[in-house]
């Protein structure tokens, strides 16, 4: 018999469509995330604060159980722009610290072990491949910020009433649209470092080093020139600025929105140039 | 051959020699010096910038200062011009927002949002030394802010703060961990370790080579940086206010300054080093000590004492200016130790820098070779 | 020094909960000993206890008397060529050999000059001044052998060194490594390639799950193993009338006899036996052109000892 009749066969089963291909690389990549016990132990932690604000709206829409309290206590039990405000700053904290903890291991281990011919050699682009990654940060990342943003803010309407939801309507666009972009922006700086630096610890460290010296250098750059503009320089700051125009509420930064949205733009799309430039399927010797 | 302290001393220089190719020129080391040099940059541009704008203003003429003294709140934009002149810069612009409609969400109104519209406005006049930034809401001076254009004094204070905040604790912490980390753990990433190992010299000597080529690539990057710093902090300014200042205090302070970006680089190198040998996981223990010198200045006395910080800070001629942005419970809280002296500042550094390599190179001894678990 | 001799004394070594070697004892005299087993057997394990890169659990390891833990003494007279495919980044062949024996002592010049000479050995002259992470496969491992050679080690360790090389520098290598041995000195190495541990080594060394199977000179190993017959081929004029003659014995368990009728192959339980019958057959008058072994080779005693581990 002659070797090649010997050969294997081409797989026959059913082929994940192609739309839903890149959802595949996610699925497992979920699983594995949530057997890391660091990883469970920070959502369980980032669940403590929602679940404190869902108290705080229990007893704004319960005046009965604290009506000895005084007026100062009824301005302070007030569910607003600022409230949501404090809420995703706080998420947002939570939201960076499972990025730098989860999201280097998507793409560093991938490049250390030399994965990505792997992949893609597979029906996956370096787009789909990307995706999928950015996918999982996402997902995750949605646990904390947006799902309780938006629950929190269900749990207000139901409390408060139609009258509420057709005032505030826009705090509820503010709280998603709002978290969406943050989300996109921490995965995107997550997964640009995991690329980056092939490293999986160095890259977390980076993720976290990334805002914090951004933080630094928007700071000296307000100080040296004595201006309030340098601030558009932080992506945190500059993310605080676009909230407080979605949520309504007065901002001590004196920024420009429209600046703010160009510079996230910008990081946004210098991250991806990171990400086009260091995915490649073969390493390349110089 | 018998291996003699010279021997052992030349081998280490052959260490220090090759790691400090690749401490100064890899690829991974790129972002230190955007770190180290990114403040001296900013410094060169306000300083462009301040030269600039004294040519462009000079043309257009000076301001009296006795008029620029005498603007008062919520005089009107028309009167400040009426007096003034025309202003060497005018900007106008519309600011938009949503605020609740007066007496609407009051008892059981409901809430009604209303789009405001402000006019703004900035006007600036120079009086040949001194600007002034008039800002008016809706034609009416709301807030005035009268400076030099150059001041020594100021950016002195901010050149301090600068140094402190940045340098210290942001670009020298994370320049030294990611510079004295990669000695180890980046050639156990590059499955290199070995060619070290399999060189007759003891792992003392191994890391006392790659301590001092780390140390070297740091302190020239960062010591340089802040010095350079320094220089592009007082270039724009009067050269004859300059050499007073350089005369009377300013070598001091140059001095003092490098010796602080120096001795950091000697303290948190050694640090992370031993961290890099010690645990798998360097993150944890650079993520403690960052939030032990951020919370530092909350701390007694005596435990601010117990850092690397505290005895930098001692080093440092001008104590770095307060945040003001920073909430009022926060500066209450904060309660600065004495400074500790110059002599037992350096003392103390080195001693504790003496002791982590003391830790780190019995540790050396037991490191292993096992690349798959990197 | 005050042995000549490589010593492993009841050595363990565990990564975490797998096990690596466990409770090795061995004695490796000068020549050329051959690390022999499968996959995950602990040849590496071995390799590396032996060089001070990994350190063991339980045991002590004697190098020519000096311990693995004193890497200053050791490695001034210990080569080791690793499996790991990677020089630094920065380093091309010439400088990655130069760098390793500026720490041995020796001057720029004396380190060129000994640089060179081990690169002219492993036939890479050529390609010194290029980088290795530019190299091929078979260049980076002629590099590395370079370098475990250049400072002219009394012992020389070598994991798989002939992986990756063409027939003609194998040839060359292999040759190498008898000179060495020839000079008394240790050349321990690892191989999967049989045959050629069949050809070059003095001694073996069956390692499989972690334990030494076997250890010694092949003949002797093959001696000592009584389940399986021994094997022999005869070549002979008349081969059906010995074979008739050789079936009268109680040790030997088959033949088979060749197509041409001009030889067979002979199992025997007893090797001293079959040695004495053989005399009495050609004292007899039957003429025997020859008689080889054929089952004394390390393909045959992998095949007996580790079997299905292969």
């Amino acid at each position: 018999m002659a070797v090649y009749r010997r050969g294997y066969q081409r797989y026959q089963g059913p082929l994940t469509g192609y739309w839903a291909r890149f959802l595949v690389a996610p699925r497992f990549a979920w699983e594995r995330l949530f057997q890391q016990r660091q990883v469970v132990i920070l959502l369980v932690g980032a669940m403590i604060w929602p679940l404190f604000c869902a108290v705080f709206i229990y007893l704004a829409n319960h005046s009965e159980l604290w009506a000895g309290l005084g007026g100062g206590f009824k301005n302070f039990l007030e569910v607003n722009g600022k409230f949501f405000l404090v809420f995703m700053n706080a998420q947002a904290v939570f939201a960076v610290l499972l990025a730098a903890l989860a999201g280097p291991g998507l793409i560093a281990s991938d490049l250390a072990n030399n994965a990505l011919p792997l992949y893609f050699s597979r029906p996956m682009s370096r787009p789909d491949y990307v995706l999928a990654r950015l996918l999982v940060l996402i997902g995750m990342l949605s646990l904390v910020t947006w799902i309780p943003g938006a629950a929190l803010f269900f749990m207000q309407v139901g409390m408060a009433g139609r009258g509420w939801f057709s005032e505030n309507w826009r705090l509820g666009v503010g709280v998603v649209a709002g978290f969406l972009i943050w989300v996109l922006i921490v995965s995107l700086v997550a997964l640009a470092c995991s690329a980056y630096v092939r490293w999986r610890v160095v890259a977390g460290g980076l993720v976290l080093g990334f805002f914090f010296v951004l933080g630094g250098v928007a700071k000296m750059v307000n100080t040296v020139f004595r201006v309030e503009w340098g601030s558009v320089l932080s992506p945190t700051a500059a993310m605080y600025q676009i909230w407080c125009d979605m949520l309504d509420v007065e901002t001590p930064l004196g920024l420009n929105t429209a600046e703010c949205i160009g510079t996230l733009v910008v990081l946004g799309v210098l991250l991806v140039v990171v990400l086009e430039r260091k995915l490649r399927p073969v390493e390349v010797i110089s | 051959m018998t291996a003699t302290i010279s021997f052992r001393a030349r081998q280490a220089c052959t260490i220090a020699r090759v790691e400090l190719r690749r401490a100064f020129f890899s690829k991974r080391s790129f972002w230190v010096y955007l770190l180290a040099l990114f403040p001296a940059v900013v410094f060169i541009g306000h300083g462009i910038e301040a030269k600039i704008d004294r040519q462009r203003w000079s043309a257009k003429g000076f301001t009296p200062a006795a008029l620029l003294d005498g603007i008062k709140q919520g005089e009107t934009s028309e009167a400040v011009r009426g007096r003034l002149g025309t202003p060497v810069s005018d900007e106008k612009w519309d600011h938009r927002r949503r605020v609740l409609r007066e007496g609407s969400g009051k008892d059981s109104e409901p809430r009604v949002w209303e789009e405001k519209r402000e006019q703004r406005r900035r006007l600036t006049y120079f009086d040949g030394r001194r600007r002034a930034d008039l800002w008016f809401e809706n034609g009416v001076l709301r807030s005035k802010s009268i400076r030099p254009l150059l001041n020594l004094e100021e950016d002195r204070q901010v050149f301090a703060g600068l140094f402190q905040y940045f340098y210290l604790r942001l670009a020298i912490f994370f320049g030294c961990l990611g510079i004295f980390m990669n000695l180890f753990r980046g050639d156990m990433l590059d499955k290199t370790l070995h060619f070290w190992f399999l060189a007759p010299i003891r792992r003392e000597v191994l890391l006392l080579g790659k301590y001092a080529a780390g140390l070297v690539a740091a302190v020239v990057i960062f010591t340089g940086g802040a010095l350079l710093c320094f220089a592009a902090m007082l270039w724009p300014h009067d050269p004859g206010e300059v050499q007073v200042y350089w005369q009377a205090s300013g070598l001091s302070h140059a001095f003092w300054y490098a010796a602080a970006a120096a001795l950091g680089c000697v303290g948190y190198g050694s640090v992370f080093l031993a961290a890099g040998l010690l645990l798998r996981n360097p993150i944890v223990p650079a993520a403690t000590l960052l939030l032990w010198e951020a919370i530092n200045g909350f701390l007694p006395a005596t435990l601010q004492k117990v850092s690397v910080l505290y005895y930098l800070q001692s080093l440092c001629p001008i104590p770095a200016p307060m945040d003001n942005s920073a909430p009022a419970f926060i500066r209450m809280l904060l309660s600065p130790a004495e400074p500790a002296s110059h002599f037992w500042s350096v003392a103390g550094l080195l001693a504790l820098t003496a002791l982590v390599l003391v830790v780190a190179a019995r540790a050396s001894r037991r490191i292993e070779i096992s690349y798959s678990t990197e | 020094m005050t042995t000549a001799e490589v010593i492993f004394d009841d050595i363990s070594k565990f990564y975490g909960e797998v096990l690596g070697v466990n409770r090795v004892s061995l004695r490796i005299p000068p020549g050329i000993t051959s690390l022999v087993g499968p996959n995950g057997s602990g040849k590496t394990t071995l390799m590396n206890l032996l060089t001070g890169l990994i350190l063991p659990d339980r045991g002590s390891i004697s190098v020519l008397g000096v311990s693995p833990r004193d890497p200053e003494t050791m490695m001034r007279f210990t080569g080791y060529a690793t499996q790991y495919d990677a020089a630094p980044r920065w380093a091309t062949g010439f400088e990655f050999i130069t760098t390793g024996l500026l720490l041995f002592g020796c001057s720029r010049a004396e380190a060129e000059e000994k640089a060179w000479k081990a690169l002219e050995w492993v036939s890479m002259t050529e390609a010194a001044h290029r980088k290795v992470a530019a190299y091929s496969k078979g260049m980076r491992q002629r590099v590395r052998l370079a370098q475990a050679i250049a400072h002219n080690p009394q012992v020389l360790v070598l994991d798989e060194p002939l992986n990756g090389l063409d027939p003609l520098v194998r040839a060359e290598t292999i040759a190498l490594f008898r000179a060495w041995a020839a000079e008394g000195r240790h050349v321990i190495l690892s191989s999967h390639v049989l045959q050629e541990v069949d050809v070059i080594s003095d001694q073996v060394i069956l390692i499989a799950n972690g334990m030494i199977v076997a250890e010694g000179e092949i003949r002797g190993v093959r001696e000592e193993i009584h389940d399986h017959p021994s094997q022999f081929v005869i070549r002979c004029r008349d081969a059906s009338r010995i074979a008739a003659l050789l079936f009268n014995e109680d040790h030997v368990t088959e033949i088979k006899l060749n197509d041409d009728r001009q030889g067979m192959l002979v199992l025997t339980k007893d090797r001293e036996q079959f040695a004495r019958a053989l005399s009495r057959i050609a004292l007899a008058g039957h003429e025997i052109d020859g008689v080889v072994p054929a089952d004394e080779n390390v393909d045959a005693l992998y095949e007996y000892l580790i079997g299905g581990g292969r």
